[in-house]
C-alpha cells in the first residue's frame, strides 16, 4: 500500500566500497537533469529510475549516496522513494511480471491467468521463482484495457492473455540474457 | 452537432496494422505545427480568448474550462510552469496513451501553444512510470521538436525561453491528482496538497503553474487553426468539441475512438466498438471513479451534464467499460474498492481507513458471510468520504464514495442475494433506509 512507509531497510546499512551511483549516473543527473529543475531534489525520481535500470533494486547505500547527490537528508530520500511502487528495495527476478488486476482485466478473465501462473510456477504475489527468473506482481490498471487481460514483462506489453498462452510465454523467456531492459 | 470524422486521431488509421509512429516530417506534411506558427504571431490574450470562446473543458476528469483556468495565473509573476498530466492511471482509461503512442507531436504542438499563451518557462510532461515505451517515444519526438526550434527558443518579443521535459512517475495513481503530481515533480511523496493556495498561484516549486491533461492540450492546435466556432460546432452547448473515448470490457471491438461529446453511450458502443458481447447490464462511462451507469441507462449521452441526469459523479475520462449480464456487481464493487484502498495516499483517515474497511466488508459479502446490516453500513462508509462531504484533501475518496454508492443503489438485489440467509430472516434489508 502506497501509504505504508515500508520498513525494508536493515538497522545498519550494509556497505560496499564501490558506489551504487556510478560516475555515469552521477554525470547524467548533474548534466541532464539538474538544469531542468529549480531544485536538485526534483531529480529524485529520475535518479531512482536510473538506479533501478542499472541494478533492478535500490540498495540502502544508494539512498545515502542519493542524499549526498541531491543535497537532502537520507530520511527525506527514503520517505519519498518508498512511496512509489515501481521502486523496490530488494532484488527481484530477472523478469518482473506485472499482471493487471483492475476491473477491465477482471471482466476479461485475469483471475484465471493469475491462478495458472501461481500454479505452474509455485509463486504468489511479490514472490520470485526458485531459479530467480520470474517475480510476480499483481498491479492496478496498466492503461492497456483494450487488450485486457494485460500484463507487462520488464515493461514490455503483453496483450489479450490466456492462461495457457501466457504460461507458455513465460516458460520461453531466455534464461541467460533478458532480451529487453527492465522498464526503467 | 456536426462531427465529420476524427480531429485528434486524424493521423492514426482505424486499421491497427497500418498504424505507425508519426514523426515530425509526417506531422508537418499533414498540416502539423501550422497552428503553432499562427499562435506565434498572435497576442497571448488573443490565444487565451479563443480557447475560452471555444468552450474547451478539461479532458482529465474534472471538466474545468481550460481558458478560464489560464486566466487564474497572477499577472507579472514569473517563471510560470506547465505540468502536463499524462499520468493516466484511472482504471479503464487509456486514451492519452493511445494518442501519444502514435502522434506525440499533437501533444507537443498543444504544449507549445499553451506555452505561448501563458509565457511558460518550463513544461513538464508527467507520464506514469508504466508508460515507459511511451516516454521513449515522447523523448524522441521532443528531440525532433527541439531541433526544429519549437522548444528551447524565446517567445517573440520576450526573453522567456520555453523548455519542455519528460518527467516519469513511478507507479502511484495519486500522482494524477494535480497537486500530488506537483509533489512528485518536486521529488517528494505524491501527497496531494491542501488548497488554497491553488497551483495557478503557487504550484510547482511555489511558482504559478497550470496543470492540463494531455487531451486538453491536444485540442489546442485545432482550436487555434480553425477558430472557436468550428470547435463549438461539435458537441453540445455545455460540452463542446470532440472527445477521445476508450471502450473496453465486454464489447466486440475494444479500442480508442473519437466522437463529439454528447453521443449516447449505446451509439458509441454499437457504431465503433462492435456492440456488446452478450446482454448489456452496466458500464463505467468515465473511469471507475465516476460510478456506474445502470441497466436502463445504456443510452446516456456522454457529455459534462451526465452527472445529475444519470446519478453519477460526472463525465470523468469518457472511457467506457461495458459489463454484460454475466457480471457479478458485488465483485465489481470489491475490485474497485480494493483499488482505492491500495492507492489511497494515506493522509486522510476517512479515505485510508474507510476504503480498507469497505474492502473488508465487500470481501465478507462476496464470501457469503455478510450480514443484513452490512449494506447500510457500507453505504454509510462510502458516503462519509470525499471532498464533497468535506472529509478529505483530494478527490480520490470521492471515487470510493461514488463507486460504492452507485453500485449499491443501482444493484441492491445482488448484494442482498449474497448476504447470509439466516441474517436476512425477519429483518428488512435496507440500503440508505430504502428497503431492498
Ligand atoms: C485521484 C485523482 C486522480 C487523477 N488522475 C488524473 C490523471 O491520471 N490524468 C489527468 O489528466 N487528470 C487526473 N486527475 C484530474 C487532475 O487533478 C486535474 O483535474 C486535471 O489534470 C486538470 O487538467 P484538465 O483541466 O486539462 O482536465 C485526477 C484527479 C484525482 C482526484
Ligand atoms: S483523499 Fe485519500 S488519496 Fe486523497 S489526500 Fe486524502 S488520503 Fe490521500
Ligand atoms: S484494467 Fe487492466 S489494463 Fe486497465
Amino acid at each position: 500500500m502506497a501509504w505504508i512507509v515500508q520498513n525494508r531497510l536493515q538497522p545498519y546499512t550494509p556497505t560496499r566500497s564501490e558506489p551504487y551511483i556510478t560516475e555515469k549516473i552521477r554525470k547524467e543527473i548533474e548534466e541532464k537533469y539538474f538544469p531542468r529543475y529549480p531544485t536538485k531534489r526534483a531529480a529524485l525520481l529520475p535518479l531512482f529510475h536510473l538506479i533501478m535500470h542499472e541494478y533492478g533494486f535500490i540498495a540502502a547505500q544508494a539512498i545515502d549516496e542519493a542524499a549526498t547527490l541531491l543535497g537532502i537528508s537520507a530520511s527525506e530520500v527514503q520517505d519519498a522513494a518508498t512511496f512509489y511502487e515501481e521502486f523496490r528495495f530488494e532484488p527481484s527476478g530477472k523478469y518482473v511480471v506485472n499482471v493487471c488486476r483492475s476491473i477491465a482485466c477482471e471482466l476479461c478473465g485475469h483471475e484465471k491467468v493469475l491462478a495458472k501462473i501461481k500454479e505452474i510456477f509455485g509463486i504468489e504475489n511479490f514472490e520470485t521463482t526458485e531459479d530467480g527468473l520470474i517475480t510476480l506482481f499483481e498491479v492496478e490498471c496498466l492503461g492497456l484495457c483494450e487488450f485486457a487481460p494485460a500484463a507487462l514483462i520488464n515493461g514490455e506489453r503483453q496483450c489479450n492473455l490466456t492462461p495457457d498462452g501466457f504460461v507458455e510465454t513465460l516458460k520461453k523467456l531466455p534464461k541467460e540474457v533478458a532480451p529487453h531492459d527492465n522498464g526503467h | 452537432m456536426a462531427f465529420n470524422g476524427p480531429i485528434l486521431l486524424k493521423r492514426i488509421p482505424d486499421e491497427a496494422s497500418q498504424r505507425k509512429l508519426i514523426r515530425y516530417d509526417d506531422y508537418v506534411a499533414s498540416g502539423g505545427y501550422k497552428a503553432y506558427n499562427q499562435a506565434l504571431a498572435m497576442k497571448p490574450e488573443d490565444i487565451i480568448n479563443v480557447v475560452k470562446d471555444s468552450g474547451l473543458r478539461g479532458r482529465g476528469g474534472a471538466g474545468f474550462p481550460c481558458g478560464v483556468k489560464w486566466t487564474f495565473l497572477p499577472k507579472d509573476i514569473f517563471p510560470r510552469y506547465l505540468a502536463v498530466n499524462y499520468d493516466e492511471s484511472e482504471p479503464c482509461t487509456f486514451k492519452d496513451r493511445y494518442l501519444c503512442e502514435y502522434d506525440p507531436h499533437v501533444l507537443l504542438e498543444g504544449i507549445a501553444i499553451a506555452g505561448i499563451a501563458n509565457r511558460i518557462s518550463a513544461s513538464y510532461i508527467f507520464i506514469r512510470g508504466e508508460y515507459h515505451t511511451q516516454a521513449k517515444i515522447l523523448e524522441e519526438a521532443l528531440k525532433e521538436a527541439y531541433e526544429k526550434g519549437i522548444f528551447g527558443k524565446a517567445y517573440p518579443g520576450t526573453d522567456i525561453v520555453h523548455h519542455c521535459y519528460v518527467h516519469r512517475g513511478a507507479g502511484a495513481y495519486i500522482c494524477g491528482e494535480e497537486t500530488g503530481l506537483l509533489e512528485a515533480l518536486e521529488g517528494k511523496r505524491g501527497w496531494p496538497r491542501i488548497k488554497p493556495p491553488f497551483p495557478a498561484v503557487a504550484g510547482a516549486f511555489a511558482k504559478p503553474t497550470i496543470i492540463n491533461n494531455v487531451e486538453t492540450l491536444a485540442c489546442l492546435p485545432y482550436i487555434v487553426e480553425n477558430g472557436a466556432a468550428a470547435f463549438k460546432a461539435m458537441g453540445t452547448p455545455t460540452s463542446s468539441g470532440p472527445k477521445l473515448m476508450g471502450v473496453s470490457g465486454h464489447v466486440n471491438k475494444p479500442g480508442v475512438y473519437e466522437e463529439e461529446l454528447g453521443i449516447p453511450m449505446g451509439k458509441l458502443i454499437e457504431k465503433y466498438a462492435g456492440g456488446v458481447k452478450g446482454k448489456y447490464k452496466a458500464a463505467f462511462h468515465g473511469g471507475i471513479s465516476m460510478g456506474v451507469l445502470g441497466t436502463n441507462q445504456y443510452d446516456a449521452p456522454l457529455d459534462f451534464d451526465i452527472g445529475k441526469a444519470f446519478g453519477v459523479l460526472g463525465l470523468g475520462t469518457a472511457c467506457v467499460t461495458v459489463m454484460n449480464e454475466s457480471t457479478d456487481m458485488v465483485k465489481v464493487a470489491r475490485n474497485c474498492v480494493r483499488f482505492y484502498a491500495h492507492e489511497s495516499c494515506g493522509q486522510c483517515t476517512p479515505c485510508r481507513e474507510g476504503s480498507a474497511w469497505a474492502y473488508k466488508m465487500l470481501n465478507r459479502i462476496c464470501d457469503g458471510r455478510g450480514k443484513a446490516k452490512d449494506l447500510d453500513l457500507l453505504l454509510e462508509i462510502g458516503l462519509a468520504q470525499g471532498i464533497m462531504p468535506g472529509t478529505t484533501i483530494c478527490g480520490l475518496a470521492d471515487g470510493t464514495n461514488w463507486v460504492i454508492k452507485t453500485i449499491l443503489q443501482k444493484f441492491p438485489e445482488e448484494f442482498k442475494a449474497k448476504i447470509k440467509a439466516e441474517s436476512v430472516q425477519g429483518v428488512d434489508v435496507t440500503v440508505g433506509g430504502v428497503k431492498v
